[in-house]
């Protein structure tokens, strides 16, 4: 029995999971059938024909939701006339500007802070509190203070990414430096590291792959926040184009712009998890 | 024993070890004296302290009672010339093979040119001649603790401590990687304090075996076994092993360890 199992299913190894009599619950990668991702796909597409049955039946006014052919046609026409005095490639470099900005800013702070959580007694007790208190405030309760306090130019808008951004990129790497085995660490002072050493050779890199996490994390949470960032005197930039668009009721640009949003974030994530693989290949080999 | 030290020496004088928190000490007032040369092997059963004076000796643990020594200066924190070599190899996942090894070197700030070529001798000597690029999880387990000897001696230490660093292999890779032991101890001239579990891994590899019982830590009988001088000066592992006196040794060795058993 062990033997047929083991040539029917080569991913398994053990016949603990046959005692187990639970086959629905067995990771199978290499099991005929359908894959997850054929179901997403599957998904994706009843969900868009739902959409355009919906709008060619005119069950909502287009108001309310206007087709995907004209989501389509908004697409292309802002791409090349632009809306609100520029173009779909201007509005996102903007907004993404803003979000890189927001990321430096957000890194050069929260990992030296996340370091000091995990290094010393001392760094967790200033900046745990602060970062619990600042975690679960949703941007637009700040953003008014924000701008009180910094006006409404370009520093607010990436004040308030970036606040959204600091907490995961800090508790991430401070997680990372607290998982860094001691063997490693004694390892290298066994080999005449110093502690600034130590932390430069052995923790940083231990970290790593924690604080990419924490970017990636970080990256999703304040390109969420962007339209909360864009609601005040902003000239570009999508969560603007949204709200100016929702002002005359272009339902059409909203949704684009929204869909737009979304297939940024999703090449965003898709990136860093490239990146993750290129920059910490061990990851989760050791 | 005290005296005036010209050689390298690596002493424990009268060491007791107790951890926060424990009502028993963990080791109780141990002596070891590790020469230049020496391969001095901790053995003993679970609990008897053995990691714990390693720890001492490498400096991670400081001692309650007792003095830690190297060449006459206490022991205070670790240092390059007391280089560890652990049993999870602790090598960095981000640095190739060559890298490891050379991780000593860069600390002091030597040039990567001059890294490398010394980090590719120490490979040869290991035996890992073409392996140097190679990233760590593409290593075998062996392969591994080869790497971290040769890191272990980029640093060139007066003494290596090595805790258990067979102790994760399978049981051919140990008995290769004994002689390989015993090849890097007779090339580099190094004192070796080791802790192990194997009994006979300790009898081919130690000119010197400290037996520790538990409860709390301390020395019941010193062995001087001398098959690794035999293999140094040329004789086969092989022809060792089948010698009348290793078996004889041997159990003498395992009685030792057992003898507080009963007890």
């Amino acid at each position: 029995m062990t033997v047929t199992s083991y040539t029917e299913r080569p991913g398994h190894k053990t016949d603990e999971a046959d005692s187990l009599s639970v086959p629905w619950s067995r990771p199978s990668p290499k099991r005929k059938g359908v894959s997850a991702r054929a179901v997403s796909a599957v998904t994706i597409l009843v969900v868009l024909a739902l959409w355009a049955l919906s709008a060619r039946l005119q069950l909502v006014p287009p108001v309310f939701l206007p087709s995907p052919a004209a989501v389509w046609t908004k697409f292309v026409t802002v791409t090349r006339d632009g809306f609100v005095d520029a173009t779909l490639l201007q509005h996102a470099v903007a907004s993404l500007g803003r979000v890189f900005a927001a990321l430096v800013a957000a890194l050069a702070i929260g990992v030296p802070v996340g370091l000091a959580i995990g290094i010393s007694t001392v760094g967790r007790g200033i900046f745990d509190p602060l970062l619990e208190f600042l975690r679960p405030i949703p941007p637009l309760a700040y953003l008014p203070l924000v701008i009180i306090w910094f006006g409404i130019g370009e520093p607010s808008k990436i004040l308030v990414i970036a606040i959204a951004m600091l907490a995961p990129v800090a508790l991430s790497t401070a997680s990372g430096v607290r998982g860094v085995s001691q063997e490693r660490i004694n390892a290298a002072r066994s080999l005449g590291a110093t502690r600034a050493q130590v932390v430069r050779h052995v923790i940083l890199p231990s970290a790593l792959p924690s604080i990419l996490t924490g970017l990636r994390i970080a990256l999703g949470a304040g390109w969420s926040t962007l339209v909360a960032a864009e609601l005040v005197a902003a000239t570009r930039g999508l969560g603007f184009m949204i709200q100016s668009a929702a002002q005359f009721l272009v339902t059409d640009v909203v949704v684009m712009g929204i869909l737009v949003i979304a297939a940024i974030a999703f090449v965003l994530e898709f990136t860093i998890r490239r990146i993750e693989r290129v920059l910490v290949p061990w990851a989760g080999r050791e | 024993m005290p005296h005036l030290v010209l050689d390298p020496h690596l002493v424990l004088d009268k060491v007791s070890i107790h951890y926060d928190g424990q009502a028993e000490p963990a080791v109780e007032r141990v002596s070891i004296d590790v020469a230049k040369g020496d391969f001095v092997v901790l053995v003993g059963r679970s609990g008897c302290g053995k990691t714990s004076l390693l720890n001492v000796a490498a400096g991670l643990v400081a001692p309650a009672r007792g003095r830690a020594s190297i060449n006459g200066k206490p022991i205070t924190a670790p240092g390059s010339d007391r280089a560890v070599v652990f049993q999870n190899d602790a090598l960095f996942p981000w640095l190739t093979a060559r890298e490891n090894v050379a991780f000593a070197l860069r600390l002091r700030g030597i040039r990567p040119a001059e890294r490398a070529r010394r980090a590719d001798e120490l490979l040869e000597l290991v035996k890992l001649t073409d392996a140097g690029d190679k990233h760590i999880w593409e290593l075998s387990g062996g392969m591994r603790q080869r790497v971290g000897l040769a890191r272990a001696l980029a640093a060139e230490p007066e003494f290596l401590l090595l805790d258990e660093p067979l102790g994760a292999l399978d049981a051919l890779t140990r008995e290769r990687m004994q002689t390989t032991l015993l090849d890097l101890w007779t090339a580099s001239h190094v004192g070796v304090l080791m802790v192990t579990h194997g009994i006979e891994e300790a009898l081919v590899l130690a000119t010197r075996i400290v037996v520790l019982a538990p409860g709390p830590g301390r020395v019941v009988r010193t062995f001087e076994p001398g098959f690794s001088r035999r293999y140094a000066s040329g004789e086969a592992i092989r022809t060792i092993k089948a010698d009348p006196a290793f078996a004889a040794a041997r159990g003498e060795l395992t009685d030792a360890i057992f003898e507080g058993e009963a007890a």
